[in-house]
């Protein structure tokens, strides 16, 4: 079958929906499939440019290609699933936030002016016009179906993808907490440092990349954290699969997050997780005191839960292995499988 | 964004102060409603758009009209038939000429000698058995920014009637179910059959009198309850198993009508309105029986048997009575398909959410129409794109597909 994936791509920018995106192309092809990744550059403001840039979808003619047909169109992530198919399915890594649950909080984009809240409504209506039109919807989580039913009344299934391939493998349960994606507000990584402030035995390492670091170096040499915080920038996958391998936990409490691949790495290097209430898809798999520890998003009780992994050891590795059991049981086949039913 | 909001609001005894009173909590808590005097005639200050509530009745929205044709704003169409509110502001106020001008600009020469009949006593009043023929809602619609209708019934007509602008198709409120309810004090034993709200012959009371004395032949236990007050000069006569309430309060209203084995509701010729009533008993559960016309047509099989206006309306409407008599499993399906219509498309915080969108949308709708077309024409422009060649045909078919084409 000749199969499109569809993805915006923000250029210098890769995260969790990227390595999706590859991944799913690559595992299309592994099972005998013509499959290829089609991208168009997203800029998301001013607010006026969301429509246009998402219109930009709607002109491509992905019918076929080259003479040839293509048989069947996945598109991922806002605004590609405007584009149009006679044979769309939607995996639906999520909607474009900020005209949804991220409205008028810090995150949010639209102003309280007529003109920004009609922008607001705009997005609505074209997310249930397009997503209207696909022969199947799913979501990479509950929380992204449960908040597509809630803005447009359609109904997805969960299909969470698995996670990238590593060299995933457990050395220890060391001294450090860490925490990996891209740096930016919404992944809460401040808190993390905050946490470090709060307990001085403490010490962490972030992987990523994104425009919160200079920010958060700044907030970590105030609070006196040099040397207890190490930023590591971007890592090569060796580098990512030996910092799961020596790390005593993983530290992940984005805002109300879409899914979240990092929990499933943890637990496939059998590492616990540490995450916050309303951290959203990570609930889904991180169980308080189950596979890891679920706590107020304060600092003071992200340090506690922290220090308390560092002094049970032995319930840190129990949490990690329970976790193991069920990262394991999402696989590519099962993904496919349904994508292509 | 602040919302100037018209509407009658009760003690006014009407269903749309009714309906306002239901929905307006619900909104303030969205967005900033400022409610405007009844008759005021300047609009609250600092609002960026206003919402007008507008019925069939010119007792209770005259004064919204005359503020909607000063300031155009949104138009919540609670009826699409407003032959009987034009007449009220036109005749009503012995301005013959403004009804003589409002029928010409609905039906050209034969409207306005139609009017000119009624005006001289030649023809009786269109508004009583012809204001179907002749809505007159070209009145109000050319000063509408937008349009809430309450039914696809509503929402097919306002484009009949060649209304471009946007339309949302909002779904009346359902009051939530109270917790517990005084009894209804009607006599035990009996089936009752229920039929609320202005008592007149567009609800078919004769046909419903008539039916229900054809059940009572067949079903001795069977009671006809009629709440609500009959029409002025409208004196039919109660038989035998018929109690009547004139104008009952909230609470009673609900109580009798919780109490009801199946509610009636008919309707004949409809004015394009959404029963307040029926809305209550899909809340509380009750099967309905309604006319196959309008929104009443509209409503889901599952929780209404529809009986067709016509020659066998009165035989029809007794068997089906009947036939709910003896299937109360049925009768209990329906009580349940009911409530579950109620909690879901017209849950009151869904409503409100719906009406918050449609006034986010008109509000700013105007600033930002041409966002998208404008930036495709410059891009078109600079690059040579003629208007008329394929390139931007098939950029305008997508921009149509998007609800942004012209």
């Amino acid at each position: 079958m000749r199969i499109a994936v569809c993805a915006p791509q923000v250029p210098f920018i890769r995260g969790g929906a990227e390595i999706v995106g590859d991944d799913l192309v690559e595992e299309l092809r592994k099972r005998g499939h013509e499959a290829e990744l089609v991208t168009v550059p997203f800029k998301w403001y001013p607010s006026e440019r969301v429509l246009t840039q998402a219109f930009l979808w709607r002109l491509l003619d992905l019918e076929e290609a080259d003479g040839a047909p293509i048989d069947l169109l996945i598109a991922t992530k806002f605004p590609s699933y405007a584009v149009r198919h006679p044979n769309k399915v939607v995996w639906l890594l999520h909607q474009f936030r900020q005209a949804y649950e991220l409205d008028r909080t810090d995150l949010g984009q639209f102003d309280e002016s007529p003109e920004q809240r009609a922008l607001r409504r705009e997005v609505h209506r074209l997310d249930r016009l397009s997503l209207g039109e696909a022969k199947r919807l799913f979501a990479i989580s509950q929380n992204v179906a449960d908040r597509l039913e809630s803005s447009t009344g359609l109904v997805a299934e969960v299909l969470p993808p698995p996670p990238q391939e590593l060299p995933y493998r457990c050395d220890e349960y060391g001294d450090f907490v860490l925490s990996v994606g891209r740096i930016d507000r919404a992944k809460r990584v401040e808190l993390l440092l905050e946490a470090l402030a709060a307990d001085s035995s403490l010490r962490c390492v972030i992987a990523g990349e994104g425009p919160d670091r200079e920010r958060l170096e700044r907030l970590a040499r105030a609070r006196g954290l040099d040397g207890r915080a190490r930023f590591a920038g971007r890592v090569s996958e060796e580098e990512l699969a030996d910092l799961y391998a020596r790390c005593l936990a993983v530290y992940y409490a984005p805002v109300d997050e879409d899914f979240g691949l990092v929990p499933y790495e943890a637990f496939l290097a059998e590492k616990p997780v540490v995450t916050t209430t309303d951290a959203g898809g990570p609930l889904e798999v991180v169980r308080d005191h189950t596979t890891g520890l679920v706590v107020e998003p304060t600092p003071a009780a992200l340090a506690e839960a922290c220090a308390w992994l560092a002094g049970h050891l032995d319930s840190a590795r129990e949490w990690g292995r329970a976790g193991k059991i069920e990262a394991e049981r999402i696989s590519w086949d099962h993904t496919v499988e349904r994508l292509l039913a | 964004m602040k919302v100037a909001y018209y509407s009658p609001l009760p003690p006014e005894r009407s269903g749309i102060a009714d309906y306002s009173a239901l929905l307006l909590p619900a909104l303030a808590r969205r967005i900033e409603v400022a409610v405007a005097r009844r008759g005021s005639r300047r609009a609250p200050r600092g609002t960026d758009l206003a919402l007008y509530h507008v019925g069939n009745d010119p007792e209770h929205h005259w004064w919204i009209v005359e503020a909607l044709r000063k300031r155009p704003g949104v138009v919540v169409l609670h009826d699409f038939v407003l032959h009987h509110l034009v007449a009220g502001m036109t005749l009503g106020r012995n301005e013959g000429a403004g009804y003589l001008d409002a029928m010409q600009r609905e039906a050209g020469a034969v409207g306005r000698m139609l009017a000119h009949g009624v005006i001289d006593g030649l023809l009786p009043p269109v508004w009583e058995h012809r204001a179907h023929e002749f809505p007159l809602t070209g009145e109000v619609l050319p000063f509408a920014s937008g349009v809430i209708v309450h039914s696809r019934y509503a929402e097919k007509r306002v484009r009949e009637h060649g209304y471009a602008g946007p339309v949302w198709r909002i779904p009346h409120p359902a009051w939530p179910a109270p917790m517990e309810l005084p009894a209804a004090g009607l006599p035990s034993g009996h089936f009752v059959v229920g039929a609320f709200g202005h008592l007149n012959r567009a609800k078919r009371l004769p046909q419903l009198l008539e039916a229900f004395a054809l059940l009572r032949e067949r079903v001795p236990k069977a009671l006809l309850l009629l709440v609500g007050p009959l029409a002025p000069g409208f004196e039919p006569e109660l038989q035998e198993g018929v109690i009547h309430h004139g104008y009952v309060d909230e609470q009673r209203l609900s109580s009798l009508l919780a109490a009801t084995d199946v509610s009636v509701s008919l309707r004949y010729p409809t004015m394009g309105e959404t029963s307040g009533v029926v809305v209550r008993a899909l809340g509380l559960g009750r099967p309905l029986v309604v006319s196959d016309v309008g929104w009443f047509a509209d409503l889901p099989d599952e929780v209404a048997v529809k009986v067709p206006v016509g020659d066998d309306e009165v035989e029809v409407l007794a068997d089906t009575l009947e036939g709910l008599v003896r299937d109360p499993a049925r009768r209990q399906a329906m009580g349940t398909a009911a409530r579950t219509l109620a909690e879901g498309e017209h849950e009151l915080e869904r409503v409100a959410e719906a009406y918050t969108a449609a006034l986010e949308e008109a509000a700013g709708g105007e600033a930002i129409r041409d966002v998208l077309t404008a930036e495709v024409a410059a891009a078109a422009a600079e690059t040579g794109l003629r208007t008329g060649g394929e390139a931007l045909g098939e950029i305008a078919e997508r921009l149509r597909e998007v609800g942004r084409g012209r």
